[in-house]
């Protein structure tokens, strides 16, 4: 009869076990379905990159580069006046528009 | 004596004239010119070194000037001295030691009305000189333009 209590007791405890495992693994699943689609889209969007061979990624803007000393700031602010002079002169030299929308070296602003 | 673009068109012997109405000016390393908004009563002609025209701007929440032009032997700074309201719209400095002569606005005028041939000639130059400005900053402004459109639309 013991033995009996006892093997109905562990089957009880058992039983709650699997039940708790269950609505554990069921409630994570479900969450997981529902970062699915954002993870997959990004992981579309990475894969659908035009691969740069030989190109190394853009560097981030220098808004977003704030490490940068102040001395240095006005540097490459200085570089890019004179650059932009030197492209504006160019331009009026010889006015077309393809010289007015030339593409700068300017590290300000790639 | 350098080419000098406020001179352009004058016999040498007129153009000595025009520059002996002014005084020549010695500035040393780093030193100022003139300032943003002080009274402009002379036109100046760099005749050794180099100026550098500057306008403040905010960096990091600091104000600091900011290289807008430089300009060289030969050539004409400061030609608010001639224009309404005769107020400098930019400071002049010299990054090294720079030699100018100052050309005083009352005393041009004065030698213009006696010598108006010679008050067409130079009144002509520094419309070039204005006008060379204005294209070299509408051009500088349009491709500033350009690359803000393009960083809207990216």
């Amino acid at each position: 009869m013991e033995m009996l209590l006892m093997g109905v007791c562990l089957s009880v405890f058992g039983l709650a076990v699997a039940c708790l495992a269950f609505g554990a693994a069921t409630r994570d699943s479900g969450e997981a379905t529902a970062a699915a689609p954002a993870v997959e889209t990004e992981a579309i969007q990475v894969a659908a990159r035009p691969t740069r061979f030989f190109v190394s990624p853009p560097a981030p803007p220098v808004a977003a580069r704030t490490n940068i000393p102040i001395e240095a700031l006005l540097l490459q602010i200085e570089n890019h006046v004179r650059l932009e002079q030197a492209a504006a002169e160019s331009f009026l030299a010889s006015p077309n528009a393809s010289l007015l929308h030339s593409r700068t070296m300017s590290t300000l602003v790639n | 004596m350098p080419d000098i673009d406020l001179l352009k068109g004058l016999a040498p012997d007129e153009a000595e004239r025009v520059l002996a109405l002014g005084r020549r000016v010695v500035l040393t390393t780093r030193a100022e010119l003139f300032h943003l908004g002080d009274v402009a009563d002379s036109i100046y002609v760099v005749t050794r070194g180099r100026l550098r025209l500057t306008l403040p701007m905010q960096v990091r929440s600091r104000e600091e000037d900011v290289l807008v032009e430089e300009r060289s032997s030969g050539q004409t700074v400061g030609w608010s001295a001639l224009i309404p309201p005769y107020r400098f719209t930019l400071t002049a400095s010299a990054p090294f030691e720079t030699e100018v002569v100052a050309l005083p606005r009352e005393a041009l005028n004065s030698y213009f009305a006696a010598h108006p041939e010679t008050g067409y000639a130079i009144s002509l130059n520094v419309a070039c000189v204005v006008g060379q400005r204005l294209q070299l900053f509408q051009a500088m402004w349009l491709r500033e333009v350009q690359r803000m459109v393009e960083l809207r639309c990216a």
